[in-house]
């Protein structure tokens, strides 16, 4: 992304992700920062947008635990944002369906309208590249292989 | 080709290249964290809903004790199956029509066999009630596509003289990101009637001990219903719905067991009857009631649910018209009030009016010809009723909840003048008030 | 009671007129945490509507009209 961007303008995103960083309240150790997709070039990251009051996001944790684990090594990176405006329902969901993968969140939903987000929960897919790949509505269980079979294709990439 | 909930963008404006996203804040604001039980919709398996109900109108009138148990057993991608199961025990008596006057009088019972006595000046009560009712019903739901989903389910009840069977079906479809639902339903009922001592003819006389000439057999009754619906959220605490039902029934709508007296138009008092010599029998005259052979029903019904900070406001609306000139107002308000983080108190209100059918009469002048129709039924008479309850309820730390409620129902009739005949009948209680008392507590579970 | 009707008529038409153009009415789909709510389904109580239905059913001349689907978490 950086060498696509002129130095004044890259100057500018280091500034505003400076800026930001400052105005940050909370706990540091908790505060998973901000979501830079900039350190996953070369990755496939998949980013799910989850909430702790979600039914069908009870069935695609183990799941995704189980890619995470699976492909990590291939360069999956799974990233789990949470949509609760009570970060601590987000902390009741995970003790009883913890996540062996990133988490951040999103209370305030700049990052669900930038990606457009029209269902819960969503998953987005995107290649090594940077761009998406593809985008699944929902969680099925019936699905998983299909879902898993494009993460294969994506990482072979 | 692709599913519609995988998609893979086509054209450039969808292909977000996510190195070009300005890099977003994300981060935790973090606050107390609460002891409140995660989201109430825990995914058992089996879902269990059970009450037990009571039921007592003043007067010794209808007493009902009831179990109900409603299951829902849930499969992979939100299909489910819902299961339910009630027995009704009831006893007690209900008003068969007959006006009350100030000596006593003599029926015969619905099966023909005996007599009974009303003592001077009360409402005539049919005390031979006791029956066991058995209902299930049976439920699959399942989504169709993304956006919609699809309910299919049989009902069917069993008392000693009727016999309920039916059919329903639902379709939903979200729109606007699912904030707006759109349903229609579907529903048919086959039922039959097997009175005791056989369905009388409408409109014949009440006969002596024995005789049962003017009984028919078997009779049946079919009910078509439709319902279309729209549900919208209108803000994050803030949900309606309108609903717009119409019923068409069709067969045997009369009740069996019910008459209206004839009466002398004069005084208002029922006329005499002398039973056929050495047969017990009714003292006055009495004519078995006639409703016609349909009803169409239209109504419409607005729902409103708001959150405030915890608490929920539930109130709705109905308005119901039909062919039989009934039309009814209902209107329904809750205020759940929680307490602490397990349990709640839901104070609950409801009123409803309606007025009377059309052919709705509390006499008969016996100097004029018989109508076509005539029912005394205090149902479709004209009048108001008030309901009041409370109920409490409470979850425990694996997630079962309790819930008690107590509530008071009181229906509190009037007869229009014209529907009065004679000098004597102002005096008299025509209309059969009801004042009921509802106990219900139940308990749900899942596994 | 009659102009209790047209009022009640007005209302309802009002109602079902308002919903009609409504595309933009609502909540993103990460904003249902409230709706999702056992409490703030529109019927939370089956098994106790059921119960209401028979017994005002048995009691008054007018029954059903309520009841369907909507609301809630909105998910999958």
């Amino acid at each position: 992304m950086m060498s696509s961007i002129g130095n004044g303008h890259r100057a500018f995103v280091i500034a505003v992700m400076l800026i930001l960083t400052l105005a940050m309240t909370g706990d540091p150790a908790r505060a998973d920062g901000m979501l830079n997709l900039n350190e996953y070039d070369g990755k496939v990251v998949v980013l799910d947008f989850w909430a702790s009051w979600c039914v069908p996001c009870r069935r695609s944790f183990p799941w995704m635990n189980e890619m995470q684990k699976k492909y990590g090594a291939d360069g999956l990176v799974i990233i789990g944002v949470n949509m609760d405006s009570d970060a601590s329902e987000a902390e009741v969901f995970l003790r009883d369906y913890p996540a062996e993968f990133k988490i951040v969140y999103d209370s305030s939903g700049d990052l669900a309208r930038q990606f457009d987000v029209i269902a819960m929960p969503s998953s987005y897919i995107i290649g090594r590249d940077g761009e998406q790949v593809a985008r699944h509505l929902g969680f099925k269980v019936k699905k998983q292989d299909e879902y898993e079979a494009l993460l294969v294709e994506t990482l072979k990439q | 080709m692709y599913e519609t909930d995988k998609e893979i963008p086509m054209s450039r404006k969808n292909s977000k290249s996510v190195a070009a996203t300005l890099t977003t804040a994300t981060c935790a604001l973090l606050g107390t964290t609460s002891t409140t039980p995660v989201n109430a919709q825990e995914e058992d398996e089996w879902e269990l809903d059970t009450a037990l109900l009571y039921y007592n109108e003043d007067g010794n009138r209808v007493q009902d004790i009831s179990f109900k148990m409603l299951a829902n057993r849930n499969f992979v991608d939100d299909r489910v199956l819902s299961l339910s199961l009630g027995v009704d025990s009831l006893t007690g008596a209900t008003p068969i029509g007959a006006i009350p006057f100030a000596g006593p009088q003599t029926f015969t019972s619905p099966s023909g066999n005996q007599v009974r006595t009303t003592p001077p000046g009360e409402i005539p009560l049919d005390p031979s009630f006791l029956d066991t009712r058995v209902a299930l019903t049976a439920n699959w739901q399942q989504p169709l596509g993304r956006l919609s989903s699809f309910n299919a389910g049989l009902s069917a009840s069993s008392e000693y003289d009727y016999l309920h069977l039916g059919a329903n079906f639902k379709l939903s479809r979200d729109f606007n990101k699912r904030n707006t639902t759109v349903s229609m339903g579907l529903a048919f009922a086959a039922d039959e009637l097997d009175p005791v001592g056989g369905a009388p003819m409408p409109l014949t006389p009440m006969l002596d001990v024995d005789d049962l000439s003017n009984r028919m057999g078997n009779q049946n009754k079919d009910v078509m219903d439709v319902v279309l619906g729209v549900s919208q959220i209108i803000n994050q605490n803030l949900i309606m719905q309108f609903n717009y039902s119409f019923s068409s029934s069709d067969g045997y709508l009369n009740d069996p067991y019910k008459i209206v007296s004839l009466v002398d138009p004069v005084t208002g008092d029922p006329v005499p009857r002398i039973p056929s010599p050495g047969v017990d029998g009714p003292s006055h005259e009495y004519r078995f009631e006639s409703r016609p052979g349909e009803r169409t029903k239209h109504s419409l019904f607005g729902q409103a649910k708001y959150y405030m900070n915890g608490k929920v406001l539930d109130a709705s609306y109905r308005y119901m018209t039909d062919d039989w000139d009934i039309d009814s107002h209902t209107v329904d308000v809750r205020f759940r009030w929680p307490i602490g983080d397990r349990s709640y108190l839901e104070p609950h209100f409801r009123y409803y009016t309606q007025t009377h059918a059309n052919f709705y009469r509390t006499s008969l002048d016996s100097s004029l010809p018989l109508p076509s129709y005539a029912s005394a039924d205090y149902r479709l008479g004209e009048f108001d009723a008030i309901t009041l309850g409370l109920k409490y309820g409470w979850k425990t730390e694996s997630g079962n909840e309790w819930s008690a409620r107590l509530e008071a129902y009181s229906a509190d009739g009037s007869v229009p003048a014209n529907l009065l005949i004679g000098s004597n009948q102002g005096g008299l209680e025509m209309y059969p008030d009801l004042d009921a008392i509802i106990a219900q507590f139940s308990y749900s579970f899942g596994w | 009671m009659k102009k209790l009707n047209t009022v009640a008529s007005a209302l309802l038409v009002v109602g079902l007129a308002g919903l009609g153009g409504c595309s933009s009415m609502g909540v993103e789909p990460w904003e249902r945490d409230i709706m999702a709510k056992e409490e703030m389904q529109l019927t939370a109580d089956p098994l106790e509507a059921a119960i209401d239905d028979h017994i005002y059913f048995s009691k008054e001349a007018s029954s059903g009209g309520r009841g369907f689907g909507g609301g809630g978490c909105g998910c999958n």
